[in-house]
């Protein structure tokens, strides 16, 4: 067991697109049917740091919840990093990221974070205004991203896994 | 704690196993596979192969103590099977006890669907709810608009024959004293006078509702040429000298600096500005004098109409520039056009107009206007011309972006192209620019996330919008994407240019 991994979790509210952006960075898939995520499912993709070392990043895909329950609480367990999740169409969505994070930090000691506000491609639907991110930004790397086209993805997953870099 | 009969234990021990189908993986400290027992066929591990199994469950205990006992409920496996994993730490070694959980987790699937479901069903309701009210009120107000525009129609057929009556009666009535042959000298000359100066009045009438109907239809571009200064005057002057001595007026017009060759300006457009004015002091001013004065001052070309007449209060200020509008002026009977169609014109030609008056003692009507550049488009204030203004064209059209190129350079901006939303944040992070200028209609990402991104990272400089789209929903969308303009094509160039000035002199 000579390869350095970590883990991380998904953490955002239901229907914010956390199981179709791990979909898109280990599988680079995308399906636009909603099937609620119960439980855990783990998945894993190799990285590939700026500095050439390598990386494994092992992410919880968990249920989508506004706050931190007793279930997610023993998932949270070990991890390392965090990728919160809002969806743009969803102001919501945001502060219940935002609200999660807050919780994770109680819980976690220092874990690194990025926030992803996800579905760029429904641009013309967003209730978050650009100066919010550019708000949250200086606190949080914060990315723009689209798991049905891709964009922001991978740059928000390296991100964190620059931020773990052991 | 009594113990269960023995038959009922075996019972239970039977029927909760077949449930559960329970895997055993046994392995020592360093995850190494020391031996599994249990229902390995239900579990697919069928023959040896448990190494991707055993994978996965690494990477699920990964930063976990393996000296605890651990419970993780509906874990997803690679095949999509669910199972409840439970570590059972055994001295140094430990044991990864898997039980069977699709049918709970099915069960409990279908019902957190339901929920999240209907959570999401009920905001699209109320969003839906709320863009309905919001068609509602547009529709409400465009519907006012109509009326508005509907009654402004009506009034103008209604101003239109009455104004024309009266100067055309009056036409016919000297024309037929004329024709009597009445008092053959200082007759024929009055007839004469009045006959030149009701022409010029039905002329300038005739001018000021083509104007307004062509400002109605929005197609009143400008027409930038060289200005001469004293022709203008002159013609002013042999135009309005007869009616001032008429009422007994002194009328004062001259010339002050005339422009630079360079500065040019919409010639009919500023002649149809004076006209107006001049023809409305001298309407309302029974006593005293008219004085107008044009000159180049402080880059700009100014025309002063002062008057000692009867002036206007303060509450009628808001009142006199609108159309149709009678009477605001003290005793006044006006054409309702005249002050409406100055506004207008001014603003088209981006100047200013200013009014400074005292209710029984005159008035004084200021204008400025900035020069125009050929072809319409109006020059860049001189600092960001010496700055050099810089854009970033991010359309996927060569030809549109070819366009927007040459326009901008000729109001010496100059202009690097993007094709796509990720070009334009690369661009952009690489050397900020003043402007840019984006097109909605771009392959993949929108030309509105491109500017939402921008917007969220910081960027300070102007951003133009253009769309084929005309609709009032997508300019909303491109402005709440942080664009400070939305300009639809096919482009108003004069509209652009205008603009294009304004988004670059934001900092
Ligand atoms: N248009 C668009 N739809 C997306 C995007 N990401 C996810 N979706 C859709 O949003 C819905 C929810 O996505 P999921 O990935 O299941 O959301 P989740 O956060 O895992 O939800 P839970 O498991 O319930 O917490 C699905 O219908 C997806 O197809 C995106 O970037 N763009
Ligand atoms: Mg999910």
């Amino acid at each position: 067991m000579t390869e350095i991994a970590r883990k991380v979790c998904m953490l955002g509210d239901f229907g914010v697109g956390k199981t179709s952006l791990v979909a898109r960075y280990v599988r680079n898939t995308f399906s636009d049917k909603y099937l609620t995520t119960v439980g855990v499912k783990v998945d894993s993709r190799q990285l590939q740091l700026a500095d050439g070392a390598g990386l494994k990043l092992v992410i919880w895909d968990i249920a989508g919840k506004s706050v931190i329950d007793g279930a997610n609480q023993s998932y949270l367990r070990g991890a390392s990093g965090l990728i919160l999740v809002a969806d743009g169409t969803r102001e919501a969505s945001l502060r219940a990221a935002l609200g999660l994070l807050m919780q994770a930090r109680e819980l976690l000691p220092d874990p690194a974070c990025v926030l992803l506000v996800n579905k760029l491609d429904l641009i013309e639907r967003w209730e978050v205004a650009p100066a919010t991110l550019a708000e949250i930004r200086r606190s949080l790397p914060v990315f723009e991203t689209s798991a049905l086209s891709g964009d922001g993805v991978e740059a928000a997953f390296a991100a964190l896994g620059e931020a773990l870099r052991p | 704690m009594n113990r269960f009969p023995a038959a009922v234990d075996s019972y239970l021990d039977q029927t909760l196993r077949a449930r559960a189908r329970p895997l055993l993986l046994s392995f020592d400290a360093d995850w190494n596979l020391v031996e599994v027992r249990g229902d390995t066929a239900a579990n697919g591990l069928a023959g040896e192969d448990a190494r991707g199994l055993v994978q996965q469950l690494q990477d699920l205990f990964l930063g976990l103590p393996l000296d605890q006992s651990q419970d993780l409920p509906f874990v997803e496996l690679s095949d999509g099977r669910h199972a409840h994993v439970h570590l059972i730490p055994d001295g140094e070694n430990f044991h990864l006890l898997l039980l069977d959980a699709r049918d709970e987790h099915r069960q409990t699937q279908v019902q957190q669907q339901m929920g999240n479901e209907a959570v999401l069903a009920g905001i699209e309701k109320s969003r839906t709810l709320a863009r309905l009210r919001q068609i509602k009120s547009e529709l409400e107000q465009q519907r006012a608009r109509l009326e508005e525009a509907n009654a402004l129609k009506n009034a103008l057929f209604a101003t239109l024959s009455h104004e024309f009556r009266t100067p055309l009666t009056s036409i016919f009535g000297y024309l037929h004293l004329l024709e009597r042959g009445l008092e053959p000298n200082a007759g024929q000359a009055q007839a004469l006078r009045a006959l030149r100066r009701n022409a010029s009045h039905l002329f300038a009438l005739a001018e000021n509702l083509l104007e307004y109907g062509r400002s109605e239809s929005g197609e009143s571009l400008l027409d930038p040429a060289q200005l001469d200064l004293a022709q203008l005057v002159a013609d002013l002057d042999a135009m309005f000298q007869p009616l001032a001595a008429e009422k007994g007026l002194a009328l004062l017009i001259e010339a002050g600096a005339a422009p630079p060759e360079q500065a040019w300006f919409d010639p009919v457009k500023l002649r149809q500005v004076a006209i107006n004015l001049l023809s409305n002091a001298l309407r309302y001013t029974p006593r005293g004098y008219v004085k107008a004065r044009l000159e180049w001052r402080d880059q700009a070309l100014r025309l002063d109409v002062a008057d000692s007449g009867l002036g206007i209060d303060q509450a009628s200020r808001a009142r006199i520039f609108r159309p149709f509008n009678r009477g605001a002026q003290h005793g006044g009977r006006g054409a309702g056009l005249g002050l409406s169609i100055v506004k207008r014109l001014v603003e088209r030609m981006d100047g200013r107009l200013e009014l400074d008056s005292t209710p029984g003692q005159g008035s004084t009507f200021r204008v400025s206007l900035p020069p125009l550049r050929a072809g319409g488009l109006p020059a860049l204030p001189e600092e960001a011309k010496r700055r050099g203004l810089s854009a970033l064209i991010v359309d996927d059209d060569p030809d549109v972006a070819g366009l927007l190129e040459v326009l901008l350079d000729d109001l010496g901006v100059s202009t690097r192209q993007a094709g796509t939303a990720a070009a334009a944040l690369a661009a952009v992070a690489e050397a900020e620019p003043d402007l840019v200028l984006v097109d909605v209609e771009l392959p993949g990402l929108s030309g509105n996330a491109a500017v939402y991104q921008l917007r969220s990272q910081g960027f300070k400089g102007g951003i133009v919008t253009l769309s084929a789209n005309a609709t009032e929903e997508a300019r909303r969308a491109a402005l709440a994407a942080g664009a400070d303009y939305y300009l639809t094509k096919p482009l108003d160039f004069a509209q652009f240019a205008r603009v294009i000035q304004q988004a670059g002199r934001r900092d």
